[in-house]
């Protein structure tokens, strides 16, 4: 009995102490983190960081290492907030030849780069969905240029450009027909092909031009990164898929285990364009340009492009073997090194460029693909980093001889030597890193203090919103031995790159506000004198001026319902920080952000009679509340004068 | 933008001339060495007072006065006023969002006025003549970057529209 | 015909008991922690049903190649709550006959079940982590999966931990009362 009672009390013990606990992932912050992070009020950041807004097709500019969200500049996605893509300004920049497109998604970012040092210039961005170049200045911080890519689908290994900015890249992710042939999809063998397009970008003005597209076999291009120092007139994809499948890709593109690095020789593939190589094609691709001086862009559609076919153009493209389905493609800062990260490989290779070129001066080949002559895989290998981690995707370099690869995997972030590809050092991420960042990683210099690691899932660590939550970014600090995790914090849209430069590369080039005598815009009103009211058969133009805290003309009657009713607001004020806002009811479009100096316009077609006030949105003076007026919408055919009050006093109406 | 930069860096250049002896306001962050990766957003500049009072303070400690008035200098500055003042000033003695301009020249010294159009936040917040205007007005006059030249002119304007020959 | 004693009487009801908190609760766990899953995904398996986190861990292991777990591919479901019942009703039949010899039997049927259940549990793990889609994805040369029968085990970027559950452990504790209870009356000759 005793003895049953004591089994029975062991079973309850048991059954109480069941199920060993998983143990659980440590994320401690050691205790200098927050002084790390903490930027005191008045001061600024050592950083500007350069992030791609993803699915939000933006770009977000953070302080580091703050982590504080400091701007979101409109590239390929409408932005109702600023009236980016509604004002009559802008909406040519997002012209195509589909029509205007209000939404894209946005993956990569370069910023310009001379003798392979960031420059502070300018910062490029890649479309991947219709594929388009953008070009942002960094006095601005405004969308200068977009530029269409004919015969690409899936822009996916852009805008990564040359050290000295000669070329932005262009490489498709989805192979398609050239042209608009009508073809079936399972001829993709004969039919697909993959482009590489290299578009020249002016020294002084940034102008981008596409010089010549590289005609390859279809497969996926992935990514791409520009050779520097020795190598500076290569250019190195990645590509999957040269299962050349169309159908389940997810398992039929990830059968061979090997892909190839692609790897062109811009600098003869320039010979030859000017040779005249090449073959003059027609593809029409729209060409957006913001003027500074009218402040107006244009757009253009272009009707040509060059090809140049590898068959035609030899010793340009070379393909070496990548274990399986390489995504990342990074140059280290000596331009010696090219990793290749296969994603559902279980090592990192790293190719050496002397290698390569020794090899192909001793024609080191194992046949080639479709007509492109492959490398052997070990002549132009440098070595392998063993088990490195769990789902390799991207590298970037610190300037001191590491490198650091992301694992999507095994969610980590591993620090290896480029001298003996041992591994360094390892740190979780949380959760599932995609794309990281040390600022100027991709360059000959890299100030390696800071990592930051974009994260694809956030799951437990903030506070929940819903299902949908925000992806993260975690910022490390890599100027020890060990890679310490500072700062978590939440990020916009869905970040994939993202570049960072020192905030004094840039600071003090910020034009503060637009030189209201240099205002070139057709519609500017100098001054208040000359802000009117123009009727032209059923479209009206209101020349309008906008201080604190009053917009003239504040009246306006003998405006008809059907009419074309353009607001061009002039923004009068001459400071700094002073945007004056322009919004009218039931306007089914956005509102305007006007800066100072600027002209913007916005088109209002009212449908039904009656008074509509407007105002100034953006909070500008004790008196911004009064910063409004009103237009007066008649029945069409009514016989209303046009009339608009300039802003009379009660002293002057009783003077008269 | 070359030309807004060389204009910007102009106006940086003068700033810098005329930061010759910072005194009198502590920097506006704390003295403590916080962490080495920021770095310290520029305090303003405090900029020399003219030792008279009713001199504003700013850049401008003598004007020299011209007799007759240039006419050059009037059109420029009617043109400067049109694009850059007119929106608040009238030319009347009528108040609009600031002051109206008529006897300004006799109210002001020439001093005072080219101070307070080119140093025009500093004198809001210091100078009492500028601060009693704010509480009447209520609203902060725009600091409208007007160069030196642009300053000069628009007084000369001011001068004719209070019957100056 | 020996009689069993007054102890080897009333852990029978006991040892039925036991055995059908079977029904009630799940008798066996894996837990699977990655980093992408900080609070972990874990399956229950039931006398007759398999429960938990099954499709997310379905849907993970396609990449991999590995089978997907169905409720309807498990005969054992079938065939593991006969037995039990069958044992049960055993029981009875030895309370009744309240003889050693039947008392021994019984417990003997008890160690084959559990040696054929646990050995079937083991065939189906290495089945199931070894038969892998050639054409998967992701292939880790000379990887397999196979979870761990009991313990700990590290799978590419998850850690697994196999267990037995609360019913799992009222079924270990109903061996060992038979076993124990077994020796008990061998001794009481």
């Amino acid at each position: 009995m005793k003895r049953l009672s004591l089994m029975l009390g062991l079973v309850a013990a048991t059954a109480a102490m069941q199920s060993c606990k998983m143990k659980t992932a440590a994320t401690a912050v050691q205790g200098d983190a927050a002084s790390k992070t903490y930027v005191a009020p008045g001061k600024y950041d050592e950083y500007y960081n350069f992030v791609s807004g993803g699915f939000n097709g933006q770009v977000s500019v953070y302080g580091l290492p703050s982590g504080r969200l400091l701007k979101v500049i409109p590239v390929f996605s409408v932005f109702p907030e600023n009236g980016y893509g509604y004002s009559e300004e802008t909406k040519a920049m997002l012209n195509t030849t589909n029509g205007s497109i209000p939404w894209d998604d946005q993956h990569h970012l370069d910023l310009s780069q001379t003798n392979g040092e960031q420059d502070g210039r300018w910062l490029f961005a890649n479309a991947n969905n219709t594929p388009r170049i953008a070009r942002i200045d960094l006095t601005t911080f405004k969308t200068m240029e977009i530029l269409q890519i004919p015969n690409s689908a899936g822009n996916h290994s852009s805008p990564f450009i040359t050290e000295n900015t000669e070329y932005v890249v262009a490489g498709t992710r989805f192979s398609v027909p050239l042209g608009s042939e009508d073809v079936p999809i399972s001829s993709f063998k004969e039919n697909f092909h993959s482009t590489a397009s290299f578009i020249s970008v002016d020294k002084n003005s940034g102008k981008m031009d596409i010089a010549f597209q590289i005609v390859l076999p279809g497969m996926n291009l992935d990514l791409s990164h520009a050779g520097k120092g020795p190598s500076h007139d290569w250019f190195f994809f990645s590509s999957y898929n040269t299962e050349q499948a169309y159908t389940l890709l997810e398992v039929n593109a990830s059968q061979k285990d090997k892909d190839y690095i692609v790897a062109v020789n811009w600098k003869k593939a320039e010979e030859y364009a000017k040779a005249g190589k090449g073959k003059k094609v027609s593809a029409p691709y729209a060409h957006n340009t913001y003027d500074e001086h009218t402040q107006t862009a244009t757009s253009v559609i272009e009707n040509e492009v060059l090809l140049l076919d590898p068959k035609d153009c030899p010793d340009m493209v070379y393909m070496i073997p990548c274990p399986k389905s390489p995504h990342g493609c990074d140059i280290d800062p000596s331009g010696e090194y090219i990793v290749g990260s296969g994603k559902l490989a279980a090592l990192i290779p790293v190719f050496s460029f002397s290698k390569i070129t020794k090899a192909i001066g001793d024609k080191q080949f194992e046949g080639d693909f479709k007509g492109i002559p492959i490398l052997k895989y070990e002549s132009a290998l440098y070595g392998e980093v063993q088990k490195p981690g769990l789902g390799p995707l991207h590298t970037e370099f610190d300037g001191r001889g590491n490198a650091y690869t992301s694992m999507f995997l095994s969610s980590e972030v591993v620090k290896w030597s480029l001298k003996d590809l041992k591994v360094l050092d390892r740190a979780p991420t949380y959760y599932s890193v995609g794309h990281l960042m040390i600022p100027g990683g991709d360059t000959k210099k890299p100030a390696g203090k800071y990592l930051v690691a974009y994260n694809k899932i956030t799951k437990d660590r903030f506070l929940p919103t819903g299902p949908e939550l925000a992806q993260s970014a975690q910022l490390y600090d890599i100027s020890g031995d060990k890679m310490q995790l500072v700062l978590d914090y939440p990020t916009f849209g869905e970040p994939h790159y993202a570049q960072a430069c020192a905030a004094s590369l840039i600071k003090d080039k910020q034009v503060k506000f637009f030189d209201i005598n240099k205002n070139k815009h057709s519609y500017v009103a100098m001054g208040e004198k000359n802000a009117k009211v123009v009727r032209q058969g059923n479209r009206v133009d209101v020349y309008m001026t906008a201080i604190r805290s009053h917009l003239t003309p504040d009246n306006i009657e003998g405006v008809y319902v059907g009419d074309e009713v353009y607001f061009h607001v002039t923004n009068l004020e001459q400071d700094w920080d002073i945007p004056h806002g322009f919004a009218i009811k039931n306007n089914p479009n956005a509102e305007l952000l006007i800066m100072p100096g600027e002209t913007v316009t916005l088109k209002f077609v009212p449908e039904k009679q009656g008074i509509y006030p407007f105002y100034c949105t953006d909070f500008c003076s004790a008196l911004h509340q009064e910063m409004s007026g009103y237009l007066r919408v008649s029945p069409k055919g009514a016989n209303v004068p046009l009339k608009f009050g300039t802003g009379e006093t009660a002293e002057t109406v009783a003077a008269k | 933008m070359k030309k807004q930069a060389m204009f910007l860096t102009a106006i940086a250049a003068v700033a810098l001339l005329v930061y010759s002896c910072g005194s009198g306001t502590p920097p506006p962050a704390a003295d403590a060495p916080a962490a080495d990766s920021s770095m310290t957003a520029p305090a303003q500049a405090s900029s020399q007072t003219p030792t008279d009072e009713t001199k504003g303070m700013g850049k401008f400690a003598e004007v020299k006065l011209t007799d007759p008035l240039d006419q050059t200098m009037v059109t420029s500055g009617k043109s400067t006023y049109e694009v850059k003042c007119a929106a608040c000033h009238k030319l009347s003695g009528e108040k609009l969002v600031g002051p109206g301009w008529k006897g300004v020249t006799e109210r002001r010294k020439p001093e005072w006025i080219m101070n307070f159009v080119t140093n025009t936040d500093e004198m809001i917040d210091k100078d009492p003549a500028a601060q009693a205007m704010l509480q009447e007005c209520m609203v902060r006059m725009p600091n409208q970057h007007l160069t030196d030249d642009e300053a000069r002119h628009l007084l000369e304007y001011m001068r004719a529209n209070d019957g100056k020959k | 015909m020996k009689r069993l004693t007054k102890a080897g009487l009333i852990s029978i009801p006991i040892v039925v008991l036991f055995l059908s908190t079977l029904w009630l609760a799940p008798m066996w766990r894996i837990d699977m922690r990655a980093p992408q899953y900080p609070d972990g995904l874990s399956m229950q398996i039931w006398i007759n049903d398999v429960k938990g986190d099954v499709p997310i861990i379905n849907g993970l292991n396609h990449y991999i190649g590995m089978k997907t777990i169905h409720r309807d591919d498990f005969r054992e479901f079938v065939f593991m709550p006969i037995a039990i019942v069958l044992f049960m009703a055993g029981g009875v039949l030895v309370f009744l006959l309240k003889s050693k010899r039947a008392y021994y039997i019984w417990t003997a049927a008890f160690l084959v079940i559990a040696l054929c259940s646990f050995t079937d549990f083991y065939l189906w793990e290495y089945n199931y982590g070894h038969n892998l889609d050639p054409n998967a994805p992701i292939k880790v040369p000379g990887m397999s999966y196979q979870p761990p029968l009991l313990g700990y085990k590290k799978l590419l970027n998850f850690e697994v931990l196999s267990q037995p559950d609360l019913a799992g452990w009222f079924y270990c504790a109903a061996g060992v009362v038979l076993t124990v209870i077994t020796f008990y009356e061998w001794k009481k000759k």
